[in-house]
């Protein structure tokens, strides 16, 4: 499981703002499960009918796991959130509220593997969080 | 005499058999899908000429192999050509090709290059792998240029690949009001450009550009349709942020009369499908799949690199290592560099079986069939509102029973044929 933990580990803060940040050695945590379940059904409604409902996309539309983290990883999170409020859902942009948006991302986060914690994700923290990590995820384990 | 959609069956399969020349014509289609811009039948003396043979093509719905939907990037000012700093990169903007991006390829890349070697760089970066940004490359590449292409994804899996690739220059290119004067003179400089161009690619193995005989048929008389502003439409892009009716778009085709080949009445006895009224033209198209080989093919043997990446904001642009950025984005301009003067005009296509033997396009009651290497075309352009279609409209999922309900219309063009089979 400790590789898991450090597979998954969502850093806090880009590279020079971590010595601001002295909590970016710790993994994850920065949504809750709870918010997670409500951005599943956002995404089951909003998201699914062109990503996927496994988050899996299509030749023409991305996928929102694996290669989806390497292209998000070198800007901080606030920049997905922000590309989320801006364009999406494509068909509507900019027609969900900011709290659900937060939803969805953290329903991205934990279908991603990015662990979750007592604290619910706020826009607001994601100018300082990252994805540094490309997930493996659970659709690459080998099958058994 | 004018007979309605009811083919005469026998004489329809007589009329085949005598003829001996293939011909074909189409207008109207427009990259990632038509309007209903019909022919110039007017008042033309007709043209005599033997009845083409033409294999009938098989349009039933078991042929469809794909369905496709992209929005095109209308700009109400016509293309972004602009050049700004960003990130501390010069960026050199080349997006916003409405339903033209195919057709201006070529000449808004040397517009765009020419553009970004002011600044006398020795490598410039290309962001986007369209064919917009890939042409670009090969264009930077030609004038000496270190290139590499910074893109999500190859010239395969965007938006490029879902348009119909007719030449179609002055589809959704801009809404008239909103052009700056100079704008229409600059777009004739880019088609005539790019047309030459696209000459230098016939013939060359796999056909990446090639002329097909397109036909235009109808039940009526056929006549070009001018779209006039219609006085109980409020508003227009001035006031409501997008188009609200067809005469607010630009039109520029009668610039290029001289090149481009004009649509030509048929005489009945010449019309190879049983329909009244043909006109018949000469279309250029774009096969995707041997035209995007042989733009890759040489974009890496005059060294250029691919890199797959992503862009979060403009300021990225300055982390790259060259410091002039072609930007051409395209649609994603609109998200990307937050161009919300960026329209979406969806569109798609059906794709059935490649008919190589039926080497023709044919269009009739707004639907219309482009056979192409890579498969036929189809799009279905009703309700025939003519560039107003999709105008406005995001969301970038195909509807299979668009395309099924096309094929139904157009099929009284086979129908003799496949009876008499």
């Amino acid at each position: 499981m400790k590789f898991r933990d450090l597979r998954l580990l969502l850093v806090l803060s880009i590279p020079a703002l971590i010595a601001a940040a002295p909590a970016a050695k710790t993994p994850g945590g920065l949504y809750s499960d709870a918010q997670a379940v409500a951005g599943g059904v956002l995404y089951s409604a909003h998201c699914a009918i062109c990503h996927g409902r496994m988050l899996e996309g299509t030749f023409e539309t991305p996928a929102l796991q694996g290669r989806f983290i390497a292209n998000w990883s070198n800007a901080p999170l606030s920049a997905m959130f922000d590309y989320i409020r801006n364009a999406m859902p494509q068909s509507a942009p900019g027609s969900l509220g900011s709290d659900e948006n937060a939803k969805i991302l953290a329903f991205l986060l934990k279908m991603n593997g990015f662990p979750s914690g007592g604290q619910e994700l706020s826009p607001a923290q994601t100018a300082s969080m990252r994805m540094l990590k490309p997930s493996v995820g659970k659709a690459a384990a080998p099958n058994k | 005499m004018a007979y309605d959609d009811r083919p005469e069956r026998g004489w329809r399969r007589r009329a085949i058999l005598r003829s001996s020349l293939g011909a074909a014509a189409m207008m109207g289609l427009q990259a990632c899908a038509a309007t209903a811009k019909t022919s110039r039948a007017g008042r033309a003396p007709l043209v005599s000429s033997k009845r083409a043979a033409l294999a009938p093509m098989r349009i039933t719905p078991d042929q469809i192999v794909d369905v496709k939907c992209c929005l095109r990037p209308l700009r109400a000012a016509g293309p972004n050509l602009g050049v700004e700093k960003a990130g501390g990169a010069l960026v050199v903007h080349n997006y916003g090709h409405g339903g033209s991006g195919w057709s201006l390829s070529w000449g808004s890349a040397d517009i765009a290059v020419g553009n970004a070697m002011s600044a006398l760089p020795d490598a410039v970066a290309v962001v986007g792998c369209g064919i917009v940004g890939l042409t670009t490359a090969i264009v930077a590449l030609r004038a000496g240029l270190k290139v590499t292409v910074y893109a999500r994804d190859p010239i395969e899996r965007t938006r490029t690949f879902r348009a119909s690739g007719s030449f179609t220059p002055d589809s959704r290119i801009a809404l008239a009001a909103q052009t700056d004067p100079s704008f229409a003179d600059q777009w004739e400089r880019m088609t005539r450009f790019s047309w030459k161009a696209f000459r230098t690619l016939l013939g060359v193995p796999g056909n990446p550009v090639e002329f097909i005989d397109s036909y235009q048929l109808s039940d009526r008389p056929i006549e070009r349709r001018v779209w006039l502003p219609d006085p109980m439409v409020t508003g227009s892009f001035a006031t409501k942020g997008q188009p609200q009716q067809n005469s607010e778009f630009a039109r520029y085709s009668d610039r290029i009369r001289d090149i481009v080949p004009q649509a030509q009445p048929l005489i009945q006895e010449d019309i190879p499908f049983p329909v009244a009224y043909a006109t018949r033209t000469s279309q250029m198209h774009f096969n995707f799949t041997s035209y995007a080989h042989i733009l890759m093919s040489e974009f890496f043997a005059r060294g250029g690199q691919y890199v797959s990446r992503t862009f979060h904001s403009p300021a990225e642009m300055g982390t790259l290592k060259e410091k002039v950025v072609i930007h051409c984005t395209g649609y994603a301009a609109r998200d990307l560099w937050q161009d919300k003067t960026v329209i979406p005009v969806r569109g798609q296509t059906g794709w059935l079986v490649p008919q190589p033997e039926a080497k023709y396009a044919v269009r009739y009651h707004n639907v219309s069939l482009l056979s192409k290497t890579d498969g036929v075309v189809v799009m279905n352009t009703n309700p025939d509102i003519g560039d107003m279609l999709g105008v406005g409209e995001s969301l970038e999922l195909p509807r299979r029973s668009d395309i099924e309900a096309g094929l139904t219309l157009i099929a009284p063009v086979f129908a003799s044929r496949e009876r008499d089979a």
